[in-house]
Order: C-alpha cells, then sequence, then structure tokens
C-alpha cells in the first residue's frame, strides 16, 4: 500500500504541470514516442476525404480509428505541417504544386514506394499516366503522391443570363466590362482570387510580376470588388445565381457549381474561357489533387493502405461524389469504374466538356509574389466596404 | 517551513483554479500578445521581437475596417436600445403570466446555430425568397433585393445580439420598486417624469450591463457581415480571421486582436468609470 507515496500536495503539483504541458503540447505532446498507431490513421484534406460515405468502409476493414479534418485552402493545411503538425498527420491532400514545390524540398512529405504504386497511375486517364508530373518530384526519380480529383476551375454563369458561348468568348473580360458592375458574385477563395484578378488584369499569374503589373493588379482588384454584389461561400454563390442576384461569380468550376447541377440546375455552369494570358494563350485554370503521406516520425502503417483503397473503383466513385461538392477522378479512365456514374452523375461533373475544359486551362502552379497580391487584395476588399 | 505555514488555506485552495485560469486564460492570450512583436509571416514566438506588426497597420487601412466595427457596434445598440426597453418594460410590468411565454420565444431561438439562422434569413430576403417572391405573385410587385446590403447586415446584428440586451435590461427594470413609481405619482410627478427621473435611472444597471454585452460582441460579429451582408463591409474580425488563414500571417492577425482588444478594453472602462456600475448596484 505504501508503494503511491504522493501527498495530495503533489498530486495537485503533478495535475498542474500535466495541464500545462497538455495545454502546450496539444495530445501529441501527451503521446509517448512510437506509440503503437497500427489502428490510427489521421487525414488533413480538403472535403470529401473525411466524409463518412469514404471513410466508413475503411474504418469496418481495418478496425482502426481513423481522424479527418477539411480545411479549404492550401497554404493553411501546409503551414500546419510547418507549424509542427507533422507528428499528427500520416496524410495530406492538396493541390498540385504543393508537393513537389514545397513540402518534398522541405521534408514535410516522404515519397511512396514506385513499383507498388505507380500501377495505379495506369488504370487512370491517359493524361495521368506514369511518370505524372505532379506526383513526382524535380528530379523525377521520387513518387510523392496519388492523384484522384480534379477539375477545370475558372468562373461560373448562370446560361439563362449570358449563354455558354458568349461567356467562352468574352472571358475575363466580363469583369472589365463595367456594365456588370453587381452582376458578379466573388467565391471566397482568396488564393484562386488573386490568381484570376492576374487574368483579368491580362497577365500571367504564375510568374514574378513587375511593379507595373502589381500597380495594374492593384486597380483590377479595387474594381473587381467596388463592383460585386457579393462575396460569399459556394453555397451562397449557387444561391445567389439560382435566385437570379447575380449572372456569374468569378473563381469557380466543375468543383464550385457540381452541387447546384445535381440539384437539377442544368444552368449553372463552369466556363473555362477559350482564350486568356497565360501560356499558349490559354485562359484557364485547373486544378488537381495530389494525396501524400506525411513526414511523421511515427507514421501509421495505414497511410499507403488508405492510398490504397481509394483507387478501387467503387471507392473512387464514391469520392467523387462524397458530401459537400462533386468532382471528376483520374480514375473514371478504368472502365470498370467509369461505368459507375450515372448519366446525372455525368452532367453534374460537366463531363461533357471536361477533355476541352483541361486542354484550354494550365494547371495551377504557386504564385511567387503571392504574399504581395494577396495583401493589395485585401486592402481592395476594404476599401470597397460600404459598396 | 511549509508552503502550508505560508499561505492561508483560501490561498491554497485557489492555486488549482488560478493555475486552470492561467494556463487556459492567460498563456493563450500572452502567446497572441507575443506573436503580435514576432517578424510578419513566421510561425514562432522566439525570435528577434519588434513593432513592424503595429507599424504595418497604421500604414494600412486596416482604420477602415476598426471604424466599421465600431460603428455597426454602436448603431447595434442604439437600435437595441429603442426596441428592447419597451419590450424589457413589458416582460417586467405587463405582460404578466405571458412572460414566461415571450421569453421562451425570445430564448428558443437561441438553441439553434447563428449561422444556420443567418442563412434562414437569406432564403427569408433573396431575390425570389420568402418575401420577394410572395410580394412578386401575390402582388406583382418587384422590389430590389436587400440582402448583401449595408442595412441587413444591422439587420442582422440587432436579431442576434437582442437577447443580449433585452434580458439584463428586464432585469433592470424589474428592479425598479412599485412604491417609488407611486411615491412619484403621488407627489404629482407627469408619466414623463417618471420615466425620466425614476424608472430609467433605476433601471440603469441592467441598461449599461445591456449595452456593454451587446457592444462587446457586436463589435466582433463576423458572421452577419459574411452571410447577410455578402461581405459587403469587411469588419476587423474579418480582416483578423484573413490574416490567419489566407493570409497566414499570424503575426498581422495577433497584432490586430490586441488592437481590438486595445480599443474595446478602452471604451468598456472609459464607460465604467463614467458609470460606476458598483455604485449603482448599491454595492457602496
Amino acid at each position: 500500500m505504501s508503494s503511491f507515496k504522493q501527498s495530495r500536495r503533489n498530486f495537485m503539483q503533478n495535475s498542474a504541470l500535466m495541464a500545462a504541458a497538455f495545454a502546450t503540447g496539444g495530445v501529441a505532446g501527451l503521446r509517448p514516442a512510437f506509440a503503437d498507431r497500427s489502428k490510427e490513421l489521421n487525414i488533413l484534406c480538403w472535403e470529401g476525404y473525411n466524409s463518412a460515405q469514404v471513410l466508413d468502409p475503411f474504418r469496418e476493414s481495418s478496425g482502426a480509428t481513423i481522424k479527418a479534418e477539411s480545411l479549404t485552402n492550401d497554404p493553411t493545411m501546409i503551414n500546419r505541417l510547418r507549424a509542427g503538425e507533422t507528428n499528427v498527420w500520416d496524410l495530406i491532400n492538396v493541390n498540385n504544386p504543393w508537393a513537389r514545390k514545397k513540402m518534398f524540398p522541405e521534408k514535410l512529405i516522404t515519397p511512396l514506394d514506385r513499383a507498388k504504386m505507380e500501377p495505379y497511375f495506369d488504370k487512370m486517364a491517359p493524361a495521368f499516366k506514369a511518370p505524372y508530373k505532379w506526383a513526382m518530384d524535380d528530379s523525377g526519380a521520387q513518387l510523392l503522391g496519388m492523384a484522384q480529383r480534379y477539375g477545370p476551375y475558372s468562373f461560373v454563369v448562370n446560361t439563362d443570363k449570358v449563354s455558354r458561348d458568349a461567356a467562352e468568348d468574352q472571358g475575363w473580360d466580363l469583369w472589365n466590362d463595367s456594365a456588370n458592375d453587381k452582376k458578379y458574385g466573388i467565391l471566397e477563395s482568396d488564393d484562386w482570387n488573386v490568381f484570376n484578378i492576374c487574368c483579368i488584369a491580362g497577365f500571367d499569374p504564375f510568374k514574378v510580376h513587375t511593379d507595373e503589373e502589381v500597380a495594374k493588379f492593384t486597380e483590377t482588384a479595387n474594381k473587381v470588388f467596388k463592383g460585386a454584389k457579393v462575396v460569399g461561400d459556394i453555397a451562397t454563390m449557387n444561391q445567389a445565381l439560382v435566385s437570379g442576384e447575380i449572372n456569374f461569380h468569378m473563381t469557380g468550376g466543375t468543383y464550385s457549381a457540381s452541387p447546384a447541377r445535381a440539384d437539377g440546375t442544368a444552368a449553372i455552369r463552369g466556363i473555362t474561357p477559350k482564350k486568356g494570358p497565360m501560356e499558349g494563350g490559354k485562359g484557364g485554370i485547373s486544378w488537381i489533387e495530389i494525396t501524400s503521406v506525411v513526414n511523421n516520425p511515427d507514421i501509421s502503417p495505414l497511410a499507403v493502405q488508405f492510398l490504397e483503397y481509394v483507387q478501387d473503383p467503387k471507392v473512387a466513385h464514391t469520392v467523387a461524389f462524397a458530401e459537400g461538392t462533386f468532382n471528376p477522378v483520374a480514375q473514371m479512365g478504368n472502365p470498370e469504374c467509369f461505368s459507375l456514374f450515372t448519366k446525372e452523375e455525368l452532367d453534374a461533373i460537366q463531363y461533357d466538356s471536361l477533355e476541352e475544359e483541361m486542354a484550354r486551362s494550365v494547371e495551377y502552379d504557386i504564385v511567387p509574389d503571392y504574399d504581395k497580391l494577396l495583401d493589395v487584395m485585401t486592402a481592395a476588399k476594404r476599401a470597397a466596404s460600404g459598396g | 517551513m511549509t508552503i502550508s505555514k505560508l499561505l492561508a488555506p483560501g490561498t491554497r485552495h485557489a492555486i488549482p483554479l488560478v493555475l486552470f485560469l492561467l494556463v487556459g486564460f492567460a498563456a493563450p492570450l500572452l502567446a497572441v500578445i507575443g506573436f503580435s512583436f514576432v517578424p510578419a509571416r513566421s510561425f514562432s514566438l522566439w525570435q528577434n521581437w519588434g513593432l513592424g506588426n503595429y507599424i504595418e497597420i497604421f500604414n494600412s487601412t486596416s482604420y477602415l475596417s476598426f471604424l466599421w466595427s465600431l460603428g455597426l457596434a454602436a448603431i447595434t445598440v442604439l437600435v437595441l436600445a429603442v426596441i428592447c426597453y419597451p419590450i424589457a418594460y413589458g416582460l417586467a410590468r405587463v405582460f404578466g403570466k405571458y412572460s414566461t411565454l415571450v421569453t421562451l420565444l425570445f430564448t428558443i431561438p437561441l438553441f439553434v446555430s447563428e449561422n444556420v439562422r443567418l442563412y434562414g434569413w437569406v432564403l427569408f430576403f433573396i431575390k425570389n425568397g420568402v418575401l420577394l417572391g410572395t410580394l412578386k405573385s401575390w402582388f406583382g410587385i418587384e422590389p430590389e433585393s436587400w440582402l448583401f446590403t449595408n442595412g441587413i447586415i444591422v439587420w442582422g446584428m440587432v436579431y442576434v445580439y437582442l437577447p443580449f440586451m433585452l434580458f439584463p435590461m428586464t432585469l433592470g427594470v424589474s428592479m425598479v420598486p412599485d412604491q417609488t413609481r407611486d411615491a412619484a405619482f403621488d407627489l404629482g410627478a407627469t408619466r414623463w417624469q417618471v420615466f425620466k427621473e425614476v424608472e430609467l435611472p433605476l433601471s440603469m444597471p441592467g441598461i449599461m450591463i445591456g449595452f456593454l454585452l451587446s457592444f462587446v460582441l457586436a463589435v466582433g460579429a463576423i458572421a452577419e457581415a459574411k452571410v447577410l451582408g455578402g461581405q459587403q463591409i469587411i469588419p476587423i474580425s474579418h480582416d483578423i480571421e484573413i490574416a490567419f488563414t489566407y493570409a497566414q500571417n499570424w503575426p498581422l492577425g495577433a497584432a490586430l486582436s490586441v488592437l481590438l482588444m486595445l480599443v474595446v478594453g478602452t471604451l468598456v472602462l472609459l464607460v465604467l468609470r463614467r458609470f460606476d456600475l458598483d455604485a449603482i448596484l448599491g454595492r457602496r
């Protein structure tokens, strides 16, 4: 009985220390180094991968506790890893450039076994055949992640108000036409809005910008935010389009329009401009998600298993139509997966024009002077306050 | 000498609570204050501290967001005062047994998340929605939509913060003893004089608490301007959110937060100096 020598005061002191450790280190701080993590998986992702439809079958088959947190912008997720959460997460799901250009050079993620994972790429749509650029490191030797969801992402119109042809022809100049003031919305997606304002201003977003271009960007950002009827989330944009509050909104595409289309409003359509200021005269921008294994010193063995699990045709179809937004998946290149999509589902994700829209788009990349442009845009938003 | 002899029993027993407050309340606040001094766009506290973030804020247009937040909060509080006083008076003196029912009607919406309620108002006010759709189909009139305007933001804030003004105010009004009112009437005071000289001063503690509570909450409001206002106004809390998310500039967000705390704290202290709550509550 005497082995418990703790006095009440000692107990209090220890409790306080524990509380302090808990508060400063979070749950991870209390976790013994290299605990058994075979029944645990933590995923940091865009919405969809955190849905019960996707996770529950994997939970059942693995008997593991799976936590998934969804965020809606890439820089925030990557900064979570930079801020020391590499010992929390096992998988990270972000868009094309981040794995190759930032996370791998910064040692935030680890490479995958090429021999094991590359055969999956061979079953994907032709554009994703191994070695797929965004899934590889700069040297082309390391496989950094798996591709799945993708789509064109420029802007969305209500085709009852602006025809698809007119929108594709006019492209980003829709925002340069003052007759459209207070007839458009802006999706609250600030990183993409920076790209779009560059396009409206008439130059490529994905390069270092001259002082003249920054000045033009400032002027354009002020004009665009002043003329916006509403800035809001996807639900707000779709609702404003359906109700007739706005005729079109920028930053948008299959990802944002698909929930409204699936709901039966076919007039709402993602548009990829026919021409624009980007490489090769392209006017659209597209995204491709890459899911990578985090450089966690105590990585869960389920991480790679999960990456394989979502390659299954049935699961890939579930990922495409998981709650939230609906998107094409690279696995549709496999007839076994493609056959699972109904006509309505294909229509919701604008499969009829997917290929031509992707061909008209450049792939989302990192804007070297993003911080400067974002600050200018935030100031423009603030200056437009009050209408 | 042991600690138990050094400290009085009361102090000793308060230690766990004090520690809890230090860890749970003071530490995050200190972290925010600390972060406001580290270089912009960095993620560690342990580097060269400086005033860079504050200088950047003073050289920017951030003051616009501060003014919008303070202005909207002030308007909200004034509108609430006008709306809530009669209701509070009714609850305390007129409604009688129906007071409980009326109180319930004001409290039940609090069980539903603020965002859900605001999205409900969006459906009500949106073009072809409940209000404008009905006007169109029944009377054939199509007024301009009010959604995404400045006025609707004030509407939303008044709606959301109403209980925080109403209930302290009701408490204040119910603190006025009937005898003082009767005495004033007996001494020949008019209805207006009774209100001005007796009821208002005696219910002031409740009114002041309602003012402070709704003002402090309204200064930090963000959802109304986002959901109903369609971001036509960027309040300071939204600026802080942008700094912490898209801009990944925690130090800037922290500096804005510190300034907001200072501005609101100063205003509240000024009011508290003018109206000594302890004195009006009759403790001194």
